[in-house]
């Protein structure tokens, strides 16, 4: 007998609470709710809303892209069961060996930024193929990945920071790569941002219509279950630390095309606001649940709350602590629904 | 400890307690008057009435079995008794007093203690540290008082009549070792009231004797003990009453030696036999046939039976029962053909169809057409907080997702008609699997497993925690497979079971395959062999 004590499983209907759906759907509500909170709360000049400016509304999405992309990646190791702390790391990586391959190697963009990628990929796979021979939590090896990929920055930057100046000739980029810190449609729109989305929808079509996807999915609810049902659980458990490390890669490459430099100290605190973005998007930190289009409402809420903040002086410190509120308030929410479920979580 | 009855030198408080439990001012040994009375006791769940009125009563000294189908209500009774929940209409009286527990802890304190199925033992503790866990006893000077305490569990583990070390961890233990350390621990608490909640639903037959005997020590000592259970054979063996739920109500009550027959009959309103579908005439070909089998695991674990010497044949159509005790070596047997959680080679004849095969992995077993359902649908079976839908699907996903990708329709069709040839109910395929009964549960398992359209199905303990009800409906599915080809070999505990649904039943013992009957084999036969004792002889 299973069922459970506090909530005897009635034989009819599962009971589907209000509270099921403001999770569901917290995190456009929350930005929802931040998006107004911006616009009520937004300084105005000569009678226009600061927070709705295009300038200002591109350099919010311009803002977000970087983690957003990071966040992508992370979702699929989130649902999976487990974590990814190496994603910014791996970005200052790729963002050092990105510079450092345009302009002191003098590679043209055509091989460096499919090598960057790659790094970055396989950076993720050996630290999923150690978590997953070894049997050593994630949490511990993308730690120790973090410190190597910070090391690996150095080593690749000769411990310097390195300027992107564009033009011909040695010591200069192709001018192309300067593409990454423009903006298209007159310029409005950022291309990083347009990187972001891009990627968003391959994700959230990987995840949600694929195969692959659903394998992430009932790794992370019941890695037993699926290794039952003949579900190659180790193979998925390694792949989703290659697909963060893939984003990572990318995110680097944006990171150094946005600033025109590499330094190997870029991105540092990356993978707690990617990780953040995920949580309040609704993905469950245990595995199994969870959904793109959270994750990327919740990079973008986070975005616009801090550029709200920004916009009314608030200091660094208060930023923090609103941050830090509304992660609480994102998994609060998540736990009272798992305990209005009898779920055992 | 516990405190003797007529200990004067009470401090008021624990007066006041112990006149609440029943100890004090009701004479020696007064079992007239009940322990614990509920009556019209009714309860809701959103549109769902659990009780619609029951009367129940408890003695002290006395076991008091409780039965029940699955949303019969039982839990949700104990669930008021221990504090979990709150009646919506009705009284419960303990000792004669009026009592309302509004939490657990309440009634913790009143001496009424539940065990549940999933025991609140510390893994990573030893026994002694589990036992005092919340009032560790401490030295003048702040530390850990671990003499007196290890003294302390071992007169404990005593008085529940267990011999076992207070510095084991409880993570070494057997689950029948850990059940009886939960039952000391209840000891250590006080308590007057002990709920058991299918307490022998994970043990060997020895296992369940030696709880039985603490269960009947407790009784001398006059707590009062109510006993939940699935497990009809157990009935006569431990209790003094039982009382049948169905439905919300308390359908009736029965003496302890009322034949099962009469239970069941009480509990589905109809007859055990008329559980068991009519067997097949006639079978197929061989379908796995292990003929001296022996497998070597690649890392040798303690209390892991490995499989010895295993000779069988499991003809298509034919249901094949593994019997045993725990320890046997049938779930080895079962996983190992599997491939599942254990590395190793297969040795001697090992031939799928007339053919020698490698098994030992998941992907050959699969390749060759086995499909297996272990006897813990809840940690291997099922994702619990996903859709049935995505449960049922997930060991055909590469049927699914042509190209790799989500068919929505093919998913939607062949979930629809899993349903309904499982007869899962609720039929959504929405609903979470958590939110179903046990035996609706397993159906999604068996769904899930099916769907792959395995030739050969393992089965470990297929029925354990599933309703009398659903036991019927399972076995009938079983039948109707069979009929269509498909072989099954099934290891279970529960002799009548294998008696009344199997063709033929291998008994194990020690990794070894000893004896195989037909169908009409007794259980006493079938008890001699498991034992070993046939052997000998």
């Amino acid at each position: 007998m299973t069922e459970s004590i506090t909530a005897p499983a009635p034989a009819g209907r599962p009971r589907k609470s209000p509270l099921v759906y403001l999770v569901r759907f917290q995190s456009l509500l929350g930005l929802i709710l931040v998006l107004m909170g911006g616009i009520i709360f937004s300084p105005r000049r000569h009678g226009h809303i600061l927070f709705l400016n295009p300038e200002n509304i591109a350099n919010i999405v311009r803002s977000i892209s970087e983690t957003g992309i990071l966040a992508l990646g992370m979702t699929f190791v989130i649902i999976a069961g487990g974590i990814d702390l190496s994603v910014g790391a791996v970005l200052g990586l790729s963002s050092v060996l990105t510079a450092a391959l345009l302009v002191n190697q003098g590679w043209g963009l055509g091989t460096t930024l499919p090598l960057v990628i790659v790094v970055g990929t396989i950076f993720g796979l050996v630290q999923g193929l150690i978590s997953a021979r070894l049997r050593i939590q994630a949490f511990i090896v993308t730690l120790a990945g973090l410190q190597a990929a910070r090391g690996l920055a150095l080593i690749a930057s000769n411990n310097t920071f390195i300027n992107i100046n564009y033009g011909q000739g040695p010591g200069n980029a192709p001018p192309a790569f300067a593409v990454l810190g423009e903006r298209l449609f007159g310029d409005t729109f950022p291309v990083a941002t347009l990187v972001f989305l891009v990627l968003a929808g391959l994700a959230t079509f990987l995840l949600d219509q694929t195969r692959y996807g659903r394998y992430v999915f009932a790794v992370g609810g019941n890695e037993r279950a699926a290794r039952l049902s003949g579900i190659p659980v180790r193979w998925v458990k390694i792949s989703v630390y290659g697909l963060s490390g893939f984003c990572a890669g990318i995110a680097g490459i944006v990171h150094a095309g946005q600033f025109s430099f590499g330094s190997p100290n870029d991105g540092s605190g990356y993978e707690l606001n990617a990780i953040a973005a995920v949580v309040i998007g609704g993905t469950d930190l245990f595995g199994g649940a969870g959904s793109m289009i959270g994750t990327i409402a919740g990079a973008v809420m986070l975005g616009a709350l801090a550029n709200i903040l920004q916009l009314n002086d608030v200091s660094a410190a208060m930023q923090l602590l609103a941050t830090g509120a509304i992660i609480v308030l994102a998994a609060g929410l998540q736990s009272l629904v798992a305990r209005g479920d009898g779920s055992t979580r | 400890m516990r405190k003797r009855f007529d200990d004067h030198s009470l401090h008021p408080k624990d007066v006041a307690r112990q006149k609440a439990a029943g100890r004090i001012g009701m004479g020696k040994r007064n079992l007239v008057l009940p322990l614990l009375a509920l009556s019209g006791v009714e309860k809701r769940f959103g549109g769902v009435r659990a009780l619609r009125g029951v009367d129940f009563t408890l003695t002290s000294g006395e076991i008091h079995v409780l039965l029940g189908e699955n949303g019969a209500g039982k839990s949700t009774l104990m669930a008021i008794i221990s504090g979990a929940a709150l009646p919506d209409r009705g009284t419960m009286t303990l000792a004669g007093t009026p009592v309302r527990f509004q939490t657990p802890r309440e009634a913790h304190a009143a001496g009424i203690v539940m065990i549940p199925q999933e025991l609140d033992l510390v893994p990573g503790l030893d026994i002694a540290a589990n036992l005092y866990l919340g009032h560790e006893k401490v030295t003048p000077f702040g530390t850990m008082a671990h003499e007196e305490m290890l003294r302390g569990a071992q007169t404990l583990l005593r008085q529940a009549g267990v011999t076992l070390d207070p510095r084991l961890h409880v993570s070494s233990l057997r689950m029948g070792e850990r059940q009886l350390v939960a039952i000391a621990k209840a000891l250590a608490s006080d308590a007057r009231i002990l709920i058991l909640d299918e307490p022998t639903a994970a043990l060997s037959a020895t296992e369940a004797e030696h709880l039985f005997e603490t269960v009947r020590e407790l009784k001398r000592r006059g707590v009062g003990v109510i006993y939940i259970s699935h497990r009809l054979e157990e009935v006569p063996r431990i209790a003094d009453r039982v009382t049948v739920m169905r439905d919300g109500l308390v359908v009736g009550d029965a003496p302890p030696d009322a034949p099962q027959a009469d239970l069941v009959r009480m509990l589905v309103g109809k007859s055990f036999q008329d559980l068991f579908p009519p067997r097949a005439s006639s079978i197929g070909q061989p379908l796995l046939t292990l003929d001296h089998a022996r497998f070597t695991p690649a890392v040798e674990r303690a209390g892991w039976q490995a499989p010895r010497d295993v000779s069988l044949t499991v003809h298509e159509g034919e249901i094949v029962g593994l019997a045993g005790l725990m320890g046997a070596g049938r779930t080895e047997l079962l996983s190992s053909l599997y491939g599942f959680e254990v590395r190793g080679r297969w040795h001697g004849g090992v031939a799928i169809d007339g053919k020698p095969a490698a098994l030992g992995s998941i992907r050959a077993a699969r390749r060759a057409g086995i499909g297996y359902v272990t006897d813990d649908r809840r940690s291997t079976g099922l994702v619990l907080g996903h859709t049935v839908a995505r449960n049922i699907v997930m060991s055909t996903l590469a049927r699914m997702t042509p190209w790799g990708l989500v068919s929505a329709g093919r998913e939607q069709t062949e979930v629809v008609g899993a349903l309904e040839r499982f007869d899962v109910r609720p039929r959504l395929p929405a609903a979470r699997v958590i939110n179903l009964s046990g035996g609706n549960q397993q159906k999604v398992v068996f769904a899930k497993e099916l769907l792959d359209n395995p030739r050969l199905l393992l089965l470990d303990e297929p029925t354990r925690g599933v309703d009398v009800g659903a036991k019927g409906e399972i076995y009938r599915q079983l039948r109707a497979l069979a009929l269509n080809g498909l072989g099954v070999l099934v290891a279970s505990s529960e002799l009548p079971e294998l008696i009344g649904l199997c063709d033929r039943i291998v008994v194990m013992h020690g990794g070894v395959t000893v004896a195989a009957f037909s169908a009409g084999v007794s259980e006493a036969t079938l008890r001699r062999y498991s034992l070993g004792e046939a052997l000998v002889a």
